[in-house]
């Protein structure tokens, strides 16, 4: 089933003298390219951010803040500087994990992040896992069953994951199931009569609560949880299952399933034992991609339920001309990306033979 | 492919799939993971856009949520009466005499005024938070500096005489109410933790880190919790001097969509939404168990023209702009819950301001907008710029000024930016117009009449950035006499009459059409009784459910 030709260059390389191990190599060259990115980001970042029309000494200050006092600000801000001093000051900040401060909570940015990336993290990575565990047999089945019912089923259900916009069906979702129905608990990441009861020791939740083996305190906030990570799981259940439907189609019309089926493997183990097996890479690429974009926040939906995390802090601090919290969030985004790139990385050497 | 498929797999497959579906349904239906609400009868819960809070500090605060909330965490030396903010009322001061030259104040103070911390709280830790405030000299300090006090002289001017006593010197015979008005207001008066803020000290900031996340004041309720961006507990004082509160605590949650805060609302989730939206409230308003409740508060929403512009220097250009304005139309069409029509620079409720009618007087008349514009020598119009932010009425309100210019031949070019831009421009003097609002700190005519009209030094490098009428380029001396002519006036009548007269000028000539004076509007459940609240302040601790 393996290309033959693909053994020969490994065979090549093979005789080549090798001066470091592979691993080396490898982490010595990622490690380069992941400085020379965030570098890259952290200076457009920072100079996109001078070059905006917005005043961060009026956003700190207001609007009715006298010259003096403007002219302190600047100085404290170090803003009268010139600019490649101001972002060397920046870059080394950002060496010892400083940011600097927000302008518009007062705080170090590393904070605010510390404060609202674990809200954003504990919601993408359950709306992630609702989204690959539905996503990815609704795609393989849809292939499976290419043009019967349930192929168009899981299609209709996908283009609506497309379409409908995240904020909609939010809003949507909290007339029904929290206004409506009652089943649910609605906006923000627990009761109020209950936040104070929460230990934050990860800053998740559901974990949080569990350890401390606090049922009552858990069920609520997974009551708060379900709804807007199952809206953001939706929108990636659509883009998961297109995608391994048509990976998966492209593998049905191999001549190894024929193969199989002739040797009389079962049609469920021809499929997952070997289609999907080949799929695995494209799969683990998409579904890396999609939590990324979660990652980022979803702005409307965190608005929509009062959800204090990333995404929202970002479009505020992009609003209010903050920029120290815009660059520190974009490089905290970066950073996310170049990670899940390496895992991917990583994840592919384990699914792909041929990579190692 | 097809030909691959396996029929019995497919069957069974589709058996599997229904189980799954019908299971998943009937174990939704089974699952009403939340009860049904209610809050506490003990305490009050809002939902409220709490974003921009980034300090506790008294001598800090300038944004409308924190200065809501410091209000009642920390009493000041006196207060507004709730019912009318022009009249002062005894707070942490129980009386006062004033020297015969008005240059004097001394305020006794009540019997046993406590801290949280059971920390001393006298008339000394009042001074020295006073003092503490012009120290520090953030924004707030101006309230006390605008009456002769500074960094050199507070320790002098302001003083504990004995525990109970505090005395104020002033630099000219300012009329009485007025100071006590801005002393009242603007959080400059509150009695801090002395002795915790001192142990707290980060380089000689007073105390001013501390306050970043806490509250050390004598008053009904102190900051019990804080999570930043998420919610804010207010627990009430059991050693608290005064009346006590009578619910025990103040939950906010932050809720930045207005539909959301809707939701929370009308399922009874929270007692009170800050920030409806007008539709909403529109909506809203006359369903049962919600009753919208609203005051005027010192804001107004203007159109300011640059007076060094080569169209709008000319006054009558200016008048005639205020004649394109569609103030009825506006005020049904757009600004039923969001304010009133003012054309006067006094806002409604300020001791010296014109009535309603009277500070009121324009309405559209194009003609007269034509006629004007002709004696300014343009009978064919102009083009300008208006530019504006991201207030919601601010588009609304400027397309129809735009459509009705159309009409006389001006064209109005509209340029909507992000409000810390649009402040920028405006206080660099880069417009020919622009739309925004300001706030008053005092319930006196003086609060708009030391800011919109009034104007010291009109040169560029005088840099008064903190005042509108130098943003606007615009000085006048005639009327920079007359404010300070009324400032100093003791006879009340007299003053009011000077300020009268002013008005009726500025409405003619002054660079800003005023347009609407805002309110303060919420949703409420029912079951919260006695709200009380004015254009200055809200008084949480008569709240009761």
């Amino acid at each position: 089933m393996v290309d033959i030709t693909q053994t020969a260059p490994r065979a090549i390389a093979g005789t080549r003298r090798k001066l470091l191990p592979s691993w080396v190599t490898f982490a010595g060259k990622t490690l380069l390219s992941v400085c020379v990115t965030l570098l890259g980001l952290a200076a457009l970042t920072f100079f996109i951010g001078r070059l905006l029309p917005i005043d961060p000494v009026v956003a700190i200050l207001g609007d009715n803040s006298t010259q003096e006092a403007y002219d302190n600000m600047v100085r404290q801000l170090g803003l009268d500087k010139p600019l490649w001093y101001q972002f060397g000051v920046y870059i080394k900040g950002i060496l010892s994990l400083d940011l600097g401060q927000a302008l518009t909570t007062g705080k170090p940015v590393i904070d605010d992040i510390a404060r609202v990336f674990p809200a954003t993290l504990e919601l993408a990575s359950v709306a992630i896992v609702i989204g690959t565990g539905l996503g990815i047999p609704a795609g393989v089945l849809a292939a499976m069953y290419r043009n019967s019912w349930i192929d168009h089923t899981i299609r209709f259900i996908g283009l609506l994951g497309y379409s409908a916009p995240n904020f909609w069906l939010g809003l949507m979702g909290l007339v029904l199931f929290y206004a409506g129905l009652g089943w649910i608990g609605g906006p923000g990441r627990i009761d109020l009569i209950y936040e104070f009861d929460i230990q934050p020791v990860t800053g998740f939740y559901l974990l949080d609560t569990a350890m401390a083996g606090n049922w009552d305190v858990f069920r609520n906030v997974f009551s708060h949880i379900i709804l807007p990570a199952s809206i953001l799981g939706f929108g990636a259940l659509a883009y998961i299952s297109r995608m391994t439907r048509s990976f998966m189609i492209e593998q049905l019309s191999q001549e190894y399933i024929v193969a199989a089926r002739v040797k009389g493997l079962s049609w469920h183990r021809t499929v997952w034992g070997h289609a999907f097996r080949n799929i695995a890479v494209q799969v683990v690429t998409v579904v890396a991609l999609s939590y990324a974009f979660l990652l980022e926040g979803a702005v409307l939906t965190e608005t929509v339920f009062a959800w204090p995390g990333f995404g929202r802090y970002l479009t505020n601090a992009l609003l209010a001309g903050d920029m120290n919290a815009v660059v520190g969030c974009t490089l905290l985004v970066g950073v996310i990306f170049v990670s899940l790139n390496l895992l991917c990385d990583l994840l592919y050497r384990i699914c792909d033979p041929r990579t190692r | 492919m097809s030909k691959l498929r396996n029929g019995k797999t497919f069957r069974r497959l589709r058996r599997t799939l229904t189980a799954t579906i019908a299971g998943a349904a009937i174990g939704l239906a089974a699952l009403p993971l939340a009860g049904r609400a209610a809050t506490p009868g003990s305490a009050l819960v809002m939902a409220w856009n709490i974003d921009a809070i980034s300090t506790f500090d008294p001598a800090q605060v300038g944004e409308v949520v924190t200065n809501e909330l410091i209000q009642n965490t920390c009493d000041s030396l006196v207060d507004f009466d709730p019912s009318d903010e022009s009249k002062v009322v005894p707070g942490l001061a129980k009386t006062w005499d004033v020297s015969q030259d008005r240059q004097q104040i001394t305020f006794h103070l009540n019997a046993g005024l406590t801290l949280p911390s059971g920390n001393p709280a006298t008339a000394h830790e009042l001074a020295w938070s006073m003092q503490r405030v012009v120290t520090l000299g953030f924004g707030n300090a101006a309230t006390l500096t605008e009456y002769g006090f500074n960094k050199e002289n507070v320790k002098e001017r302001i003083v504990a005489t004995d525990d109970n006593t505090l005395v104020m010197k002033l630099d000219k015979p300012y009329p009485t109410n007025l100071i006590l008005q801005a002393i009242g207001a603007n959080r400059v008066s509150g009695l801090m933790d002395m002795k915790l803020l001192m142990e707290k000290q980060v380089n000689g900031d007073l105390g001013n880190k501390y306050l970043a996340t806490n509250t050390a004041c004598v008053g009904p309720y102190r900051l019990a919790q804080w999570n930043a961006g998420e919610s804010i507990v207010l627990q009430a004082n059991d050693n608290y001097w005064g009346e006590k509160p009578k619910l025990q605590r103040i939950l906010i949650r932050h809720v930045a969509e207005p539909g959301t805060q809707r939701l929370l609302l009308t399922q009874g989730d929270v007692d009170i939404a800050r920030d409806l939206s007008p539709d909403d409230l529109a909506d809203l308003d006359g369903k049962p168990g919600i009753e919208i409740k609203k005051v005027l508060k010192p804001q107004l929403f203007f159109w300011v023209f640059n007076a060094a512009d080569p169209v709008f220097k000319d006054e009558k250009v200016r008048l005639a702009m205020r004649y394109l304005i569609d103030y009825d139309g506006l005020a049904k069409s757009v600004m039923p819950y969001l304010g009133v029509p003012r054309a006067s620079f006094a806002q409604i409720g300020a001791i010296g301001a014109l009535d309603e009618k009277e500070g009121q007087p324009f309405s559209l008349d194009l003609d007269k907008a034509k006629q004007l514009l002709t004696e300014a020598g343009y009978p064919n119009g102009f083009e300008s710029n208006v530019l504006f932010g991201t207030l919601p009425h601010s588009a609304p309100i400027a397309q129809s000024i735009q459509q009705n210019a159309a009409k006389v031949g001006v064209k109005l070019n509209l340029e909507r930016m992000a409000n810390a831009q649009l402040f920028s421009r405006i206080r660099g003097r880069e417009f020919k117009s622009g739309m925004l609002a300001w706030q008053t700190g005092v319930p006196d005519a003086h609060g708009n009449a030391s800011r919109l009209v009034y104007n010291p030094d009109n040169r560029a490098e005088a840099k008064l950035t903190q005042i509108p009428a130098w943003r606007a380029s615009f000085q006048n001396e005639d009327f920079n006499a007359r404010v300070q002519q009324a400032l100093l006036e003791g006879d009340p009548e007299k003053r009011n009459q000077l300020y009268f007269s002013l008005q009726k000028d500025v409405m003619e000539k002054g660079p800003m059409a005023v347009m609407f004076q805002m309110y303060n509007i919420i949703g409420a459940s029912d079951k919260v009784k006695d709200w009380s609240w004015n254009g200055f302040r809200v008084y949480y601790s008569s709240a009761h459910k």
